[in-house]
């Protein structure tokens, strides 16, 4: 990991400032995010909450793919639903699974893509992919095809397609999902050199060290918010005393 | 013999899901519903006679009640409206395009399958959705193709398209191309 | 998959689908086999009140999937009072719009298992010719099952475009969707097989 140089990404950590005013978001006649209001400047916040509870859909909200049906959210003072030019280099967002996220097939073409949508001309853009690898240690990965990469690898793709674009905050929707434990430990150590700003969502506590702010979101509402460690602690607390009762057993309808 | 009916399956699947997702743009900014980029696809990678099948399943599950065809409908009603033709011609196009793309293998994959979508998936598609037209709406021929025409040019660039997606599966994943297998 | 039929009951629900099926068949003949416009408008009205029968929310639901016909009517209605024969241009788009809202009533008015029913009552004389049916009703399952799930991966694509692009999706998106979609088919095949396939030691 001698190469990585993350920290050496142009914008200074400034906070991110997210705002939310009652917002309200329903998908299918189901009430999603329920009221939601916030005020907060983020540098590393992390939200927990049980699957179900709206967690996805507020990080795609907060990277501003999804609109709220009513309500205001602001990034930085800028609707970044509406204002997508402006919202690339405020915002970008890790997805689960890379592979419903890896769209081109060659690893430089991937990572070039977010660039050239920001602006840049082709040659331009693929310059900035091929640093992108060097910074992660990757420039031999500059040819390679993503389908002959491992699953841990194809995440790391997916952070450099991103880092590319140099996003002031990162969202990451539950991206170490799935990952076997070394690949866990590494991909979380190359994101603790990020230098931009982080919402980490996710239900396991343990991706979250370090982090200064949490929320925990239960069923569309913000049930705790404030410093992390009070947050998780008191998340750990309900989750285990659910674990041991039933709750699986009751149907939607 | 559960491999040609899962990919049949899944191109009638694929299909569906082309009209179904929010209009993809042909890179000028014009958008376009993808929905017969996936009937020229499933002759280019099937082949015709299981891209033809793909299509004819397609159209049973309309037929039956299911919302597959773009924007979300179906059922009993498109095959009496008067764009009928255009369905029924599916399995035909996609069986023509086919037929070229097995019987063709001198030049590039890409030319190959860009002119058997365009001679399948445009001459013969709107061959028998004029005749649908002309016959549904009691007008002649030539004033039913005249209501067609402005869509042609989207589709050529969709045949276009439908060429460079094949070439590309093709090096992607060579085996999935059933109309070169063999 | 939700199938188009409408979730408000009515009596046509419980009549067997093999006779809407004949009757639509026979309707939509007579239809084209009338030319008097008074017979079509008779047809229009008793077609549209069949559709309020049953109460508001199905006529409204009716009446928005005519609504897609409206560049049709629209080019008939001008062309033939250009031309002048508007009782002929009425005909057309009377029958027009009669076919259509009958050919939905049954759709609306039947089940998707009923349906299926039909289907396979269709291929019983293939059956009777040694033909095997099963992989058409396996082909059927499928693709009600792997459309959603397709539908799925083809969103979580377009939103990975989206995340890093202010324009829409252009053609290139559909080339890891189909990607995606076959590597289903390779799953999908290795499960079949593992259930024991579809050829059968019966066939």
């Amino acid at each position: 990991m001698k190469d990585v140089r993350l920290d050496q990404i142009d914008r200074p950590r400034r906070a991110s400032r997210v705002t939310l005013d009652e917002v309200r978001f329903a998908h299918d006649r189901r009430v999603v995010l329920d009221g939601l209001s916030l005020d907060l400047s983020v540098t590393r916040l992390g939200i927990v909450g049980r699957n179900g509870s709206g967690k996805s859909t507020l990080a795609r909200l907060l990277a501003g793919l999804v609109a709220p049906d009513a309500g205001q959210y602001r990034l930085n003072g800028i609707d970044v639903a509406r204002d997508r030019k402006a919202a690339l280099g405020e915002v970008g967002i890790l997805f689960q699974n890379p592979d419903h996220q890896i769209i081109f097939p060659t690893v430089l073409e991937e990572i070039a893509f977010g660039p050239a949508q920001q602006g840049q001309r082709k040659a331009a853009a693929e310059d900035l992919a091929r640093a992108t690898l060097a910074r992660f240690g990757k420039a031999h990965w500059e040819e390679a095809y993503v389908n002959t990469l491992s699953h841990g690898q194809k995440h790391l793709v997916c952070l450099m397609a991103i880092v590319a674009m140099a996003p002031r905050l990162l969202i990451l929707d539950e991206p170490f999902a799935g990952l076997d434990i070394p690949t866990r430990a590494q991909l979380r150590r190359y994101l603790s050199h990020y230098a931009g700003n982080m919402i980490h969502v996710t239900h396991d506590p343990q991706d979250l060290a370090g982090y200064d702010q949490a929320i925990w979101l239960d069923r569309g509402d913000i049930r705790q918010t404030g410093a992390s460690d009070a947050v998780i602690a008191a998340y750990v607390a309900e989750m285990t005393a659910l674990g041991e009762a039933d709750d699986i057993a009751d149907l939607a309808g | 013999m559960e491999r040609n009916v899962v990919m049949i399956a899944l191109f009638a699947a694929l299909i569906a899901v082309l009209g179904l997702i929010p209009k993809i743009t042909l890179g000028f900014g014009v958008p376009i519903t993808a929905q017969t980029l996936g009937v020229m696809l499933c002759g280019t990678v099937l082949g015709a006679r299981r891209g033809a099948l793909a299509c004819l399943l397609f159209l049973l599950l309309v037929a039956i009640g299911l919302p597959l065809l773009s924007g979300g409908r179906g059922g009993l009603g498109a095959f009496v409206s008067p764009s009928v033709g255009f369905l029924v011609g599916w399995p035909v196009a996609a069986f023509v395009t086919g037929w070229i793309v097995e019987r063709w293998r001198g030049a590039p994959l890409t030319l190959v399958a860009g002119l058997a979508s365009v001679i399948g998936g445009i001459v013969v598609l709107y061959g028998f959705g004029v005749v649908g037209m002309a016959l549904m709406l009691e007008k002649s021929l030539v004033e039913a193709a005249a209501l067609v025409t402005a869509f042609i040019p989207g589709d050529v660039l969709k045949a276009a398209i439908a060429g460079m997606l094949t070439a590309a599966l093709a090096k992607a994943r060579p085996a999935s191309v059933l109309s070169r297998a063999a | 998959m939700i199938s188009l039929t409408s979730p408000v009951r009515t009596r046509a629900h419980d009549w067997p689908a093999g006779a809407k099926l004949a009757g639509l068949c026979l309707g939509t003949m007579v239809l084209f086999l009338m030319s008097d416009a008074r017979l079509h408008l008779a047809a229009l009205v008793a077609v549209l009140g069949l559709y309020a029968l049953p109460g508001a929310v199905f006529l409204r639901d009716g009446l928005r999937k005519l609504w897609m016909l409206w560049p049709f009517v629209l080019v008939v209605a001008l062309f033939h009072l250009v031309d002048g024969s508007v009782l002929a241009g009425a005909v057309i788009i009377m029958r027009l719009i009669t076919a259509v809202a009958l050919a939905n009533l049954v759709t609306m008015t039947t089940r998707l298992t009923d349906m299926i029913a039909v289907v396979h009552w269709l291929g019983a004389p293939l059956r009777r010719m040694g033909l095997r049916t099963r992989p058409l009703e396996v082909a059927m399952a499928l693709v009600i099952r792997m459309t959603p799930v397709l539908l799925d991966k083809g969103t979580a694509l377009t939103q990975s475009w989206r995340a890093r692009s202010p324009r829409r999706p252009n053609w290139r998106i559909v080339l890891p969707f189909t990607l995606l979609a076959l590597d289903d088919a390779d799953h999908i095949s290795d499960a079949l097989r593992a259930r024991g396939g579809l050829v059968t030691p019966e066939d």
